[in-house]
């Protein structure tokens, strides 16, 4: 299809600003898992290697036409759903979820997969649907993000899902969902909140929100985690201790500091002043995505690019939220930063897939 | 056109729902960074302070006590170092294997094996020593020492424990030390500013408080300052590196008034008798002879005693924990006849030539009842110089009769009757000084007559201790005015009492000491018997303290079957004459004679301290 309007074959599709900002990210990300994995030689070649195969992967699914997505999108997703099914059946258990589909040279995560598949397929879906939608395909979307949101959280996987959950209403509320609808649907939420809590919250779940709500009850036992992270954020003051001299890090006070809790390791070595130039990079990711999905050639990249930018948004502000203790320890890594194969990997294919929407223009528009 | 117009429209519908997006997350990250904010700028001093507490684990360092010596030099109480084998548990895979191997050169019990057991893991992990075994011998050491490479995570190193050289002759003066409570060690720790932690102990013991005696008095100058090394900890509490150290500050030396050599005299001579000896250097109230008897060993209760060696020691009819020298009551008997004489003096009641005939007996006008002497007839027409010499108790019970009881009470204060006369003794008894308001508090009964008469000889209600009686033979040899006791003088202004006195002059003292020196040296005396144990002047007063009244010889005759009913012998002393320089008082327990009991032991103490053995 290319073919017949770029006569330059030679083309290649490439957002310097996306791909300089995701680099240095993956740079900062890299330095900043040397001094929380305590100088961990293996883990930063690891790192390094999953950070260099995610940026050509990101390059590479950037050359595809949008129409290559919107056509797969379906097959996508049913990919997904088959190896969330063989995770529920063949899955590695670790600490009690079963998460991860042991490949021999790779544990996949299924759920980051399906992250992207989802909000992909969605709005392929709507494509070319009249807008604002009506409430049959409202329905089938929302019960089919529901159905997955739920797959995942059995694993038992809360962050993931609530980040499946949101990127799939962000799509549903770019698409122009009726204020009136969301409204109603608020409305049932808030008032299903006591039965959401009973029914389908795991007691250690529950119990880490009570913790989030009074860390001080118990600071040994489930409070431990937010009070050790919130010291370490707090004893970073403005400039923080300095490279690898965070003692709550490298005294080991600090949990999970590779991959949830790594922010809290970088507030208290480089401090207020690291974190601002680390949520600005972030933010300005943000901007960016944004910018494109207004300028991109259809409604399909408009969604596309806006949910996955916005899924990619609300992981970083869960991490930081969680990690600061505004909200419940979820256990959700910070994009491009903390260690990780699936999860890492997940956001490069998203920003592939967002270029690719961005950079593609239909002829009409050239 | 119209596809146009509708992708248009659906753009600026895109659009606005993306200025709501931007405006929401706008708010959201707005929100987290004033929380980073608050907690890295706002709240930053706590939270440094929360991070600083988490990573520093501070432990004390245990001072080493302070050594007690006596009046000589000579060392009482010391830290004897012993040698424990001690093991590094975080660097020992397999202990098992080690404890066999050590069992090949070094002998282990069961409980020893048993403690390292325990303990081993916890210690391990917090990369803590662990003692496996205590009070090694030098056969032990050297055999370990030569062998030591191949224990590369097993030392040998010193401790102390505390020892007293002279385990029976200084437990009531010197006192023992044992384990400290948790609250006291709070207490000690906050003066310090510091609280109960981990310690590097100094002692096989533990912490060491003293219980008893100086050891208790002293604690806090023996104790010395606790140090402290304060480690990088990581957040299981495995000590990474010292940081800082505050070296523990040694407790101070003590020097004593203590004698050796008199203390030694002492309990040779008392033979375990029940009783108590108390010297003391008249020139500035000195303590330096303090026995208690029979006595017990100090090293045995501060190293552990068996449950029933201490049942034993508590279930001893002699008591031997019981301090006689300052907490034993005993009535001063007719050693008090000088006091009473000087009150008569002092009174204008008597003067030296006034005299009393002496029938054997006093009887009290108000009802007749007779009050008698313990000489059958008496000793005739007799003054005051003789009075004291014969021991006249009739010459005594008239002159008390005339006296005013309350006047009479607060002239016996001057002698250290009735209060503390020790700055630094533990736990003194005031004896008593009974007075009628105390009688009608205590037993319900108004003041007789009779009872003042009782007191003219030192019978009756009023008790005193061996120290107090101490103090009265040294006010007396001081001719009234003496500092009060201490056991350790250096730096301190020592309190003086002095008695003041209108009618007393010197002459009168004088005189006192001659009628005392003529209680040893006259014929007539009652202790004639010490004369050839001296070869210098001593002056004394003896007393029988009848413990059952009795009319006759005859009837005590029966009394004395019971050894516990026997009267107790007392002597106050001093010398050398004319210019005393120790006073010392002795009581022995049923001992029936003052002057031929009490009176050697006096003299061999008062012997010795004047290096006339």
């Amino acid at each position: 299809m290319n073919k017949i309007f770029n006569p330059n074959k030679s083309k290649i599709y490439f957002d310097q600003y996306l791909f300089i900002s995701i680099s240095l990210l993956s740079i900062m990300g890299l330095l900043f898992l040397y001094s929380a994995s305590q100088g961990s030689t293996e883990t930063i070649i690891k790192q390094s290697l999953f950070v260099v195969f995610g940026l050509i992967l990101m390059f590479v699914l950037s050359q595809p036409d949008p129409d290559f997505y919107k056509n797969n999108a379906l097959f996508f997703l049913i990919l997904s759903i088959i190896l969330i099914f063989l995770t529920m059946l063949f899955g590695k258990e670790v600490n009690g979820a079963q998460r991860w589909l042991d490949l021999g040279f790779f544990t996949l995560q299924a759920s980051e997969i399906i992250k992207i598949a989802l909000p992909v397929f969605l709005a392929a879906y709507l494509y070319d649907k009249p807008l604002p939608i009506n409430l049959f395909q409202t329905f089938i979307t929302l019960v089919l993000i529901l159905t997955i949101v739920n797959l995942i959280r059995v694993q038992p996987d809360l962050g993931t899902s609530l980040v499946i959950l949101v990127a799939g209403l962000y799509i549903l509320f770019l698409a122009g969902l009726s204020w009136r609808f969301i409204g109603i649907s608020f409305g049932i939420f808030i008032l299903s909140l006591p039965f959401i809590w009973n029914n389908f919250l795991e007691p250690f779940q529950r119990q880490r929100i009570l913790t989030l709500l009074d860390p001080s009850a118990d600071p040994y036992g489930s409070g431990w985690n937010i009070t050790q992270s919130k010291i370490a954020i707090g004893s970073g003051g403005l400039e923080g201790k300095g490279y690898q001299m965070g003692s709550q890090a490298h005294l080991d006070f600090l949990p999970e500091t590779e991959t949830d809790f790594i922010f809290s390791v970088i507030a208290e070595e480089f401090g207020f002043i690291g974190v601002c130039i680390l949520v600005s990079l972030f933010i300005f990711i943000l901007l960016r995505c944004l910018y494109l999905a207004l300028n991109a050639r259809d409604r399909f990249c408009r969604l596309t690019i806006g949910g996955l930018s916005l899924l990619f948004i609300s992981t970083v502000f869960i991490n930081l939220a969680m990690v600061v203790g505004i909200i419940p320890v979820v256990g959700m890594p910070l994009p491009f930063i903390s260690k990780g194969g699936s999860s890492l990997l997940s956001f490069y294919i998203a920003f592939g897939i967002i270029i690719s929407m961005a950079t593609h223009k239909k002829l009409m528009q050239r | 056109m119209i596809d146009f117009k509708e992708r248009y429209s659906e753009k600026k519908h895109f659009f606005r729902r993306l200025i709501l997006i931007c405006t929401f997350f706008g708010a959201l990250f707005l929100y987290l960074l004033f929380k980073t904010f608050s907690l890295q700028i706002s709240s930053y001093t706590d939270y440094e302070l929360a991070a600083l507490k988490n990573k520093t684990r501070e432990v004390l360092i245990q001072p080493r006590r302070g050594i007690i010596y006596d009046r000589t030099g000579e060392i009482i109480v010391n830290n004897v170092p012993s040698y424990n084998l001690i093991l590094n548990p975080s660097q020992i895979t397999d202990l098992n294997n080690l404890l066999l191997e050590i069992q090949t050169i070094i002998n282990l019990n069961d409980s020893d094996i048993l403690y390292v057991k325990e303990n081993f893991k916890i210690r391990s992990k917090l990369n803590r020593e662990l003692i496996l075994k205590r009070n090694l011998t030098k056969e032990e050491i050297a055999r370990f020492e030569v062998r030591k490479y191949r224990f590369p995570n097993s030392y040998i190193a010193e401790r102390y424990s505390r020892e007293n050289l002279f385990p029976y002759l200084f437990s009531h003066s010197v006192g023992y030390v044992g384990n400290l409570n948790d609250n006291s060690l709070q207490e000690i720790l906050s003066l310090q500013n510091l609280s109960p932690k981990e310690t590097i102990f100094k002692y096989s013991n533990g912490f060491l408080s003293g219980k008893t005696g100086i050891e208790n008095v002293y604690d806090q100058e023996l104790r010395g300052f606790f140090g402290k090394k304060t480690y990088e900890v990581d957040a299981s509490g495995r000590l990474l590196k010292e940081i800082d150290t505050i070296p523990a500050l040694d407790g101070k030396d003590i020097h004593t008034s203590l004698d050796l050599k008199s203390q030694q005299v002492a309990f040779r001579e008392l033979k375990n008798r029940r009783g108590s000896v108390v010297a003391v250097d008249i020139s500035d109230g000195a303590i330096v002879t303090y026995l208690s008897s029979p006595s017990f060993s100090v090293n045995k209760i501060a190293n552990g005693l068996s449950q029933n060696d201490f049942n034993e020691l508590i279930e001893d009819k002699n008591k031997p924990f019981f301090d006689r020298a300052a907490q034993g009551r005993y009535s001063p008997a007719s050693t008090i006849k000088p006091a009473i004489g000087l009150f008569g003096l002092e009174n204008n009641i008597i003067d030296w030539d006034f005299t009393i005939d002496d029938p054997g007996y006093f009887e009290l006008p108000e009802d007749g009842r007779i009050y008698r002497g313990w000489k059958k007839g008496g000793h005739g027409k007799i003054n005051l110089q003789d009075a004291i010499i014969e021991s006249s108790n009739t010459f005594f019970f008239s002159l008390a009769y005339k006296s005013e009881i309350e006047e009479l009470i607060k002239h016996l204060s001057y002698f250290g009757f009735g209060r503390n006369v020790c700055l630094d003794c533990f736990l003194p008894d005031n004896g008593l000084l009974p007075n009628p308001a105390w009688k009608m508090n205590t037993l319900n009964f108004g003041w007789f007559k009779g009872d003042t008469v009782n007191l003219g000889v030192g019978q009756g209600y009023m008790s005193a201790t061996p120290l107090q009686l101490a103090y009265y033979s040294a006010f007396i040899a001081n001719k009234g005015a003496l500092n009060k006791f201490s056991f350790v003088q250096d730096d301190k202004t020592l309190p003086k009492d002095v008695f003041y006195s209108g009618n007393i002059d010197d002459k009168d003292w004088e005189k006192i000491h001659k009628s005392m020196i003529g209680v040893i040296e006259q014929p007539k005396g009652t202790a004639g018997r010490l004369r050839e144990l001296k070869d210098y002047i001593i002056a004394a007063k003896s007393g029988t303290v009848e413990l059952v009244s009795t009319d006759t010889k005859e009837d005590y005759k029966i009394i004395r079957e019971e050894e516990a009913k026997r009267d107790h012998a007392i002597i106050v002393a001093f010398g050398p004459m004319p210019n005393p320089k120790y006073a010392v008082s002795v009581v022995i327990e049923n001992g029936e004679s003052g002057g031929s009991v009490a009176g050697p032991v006096a003299i061999e103490v008062l012997n010795s301290l004047l290096d006339y053995e």
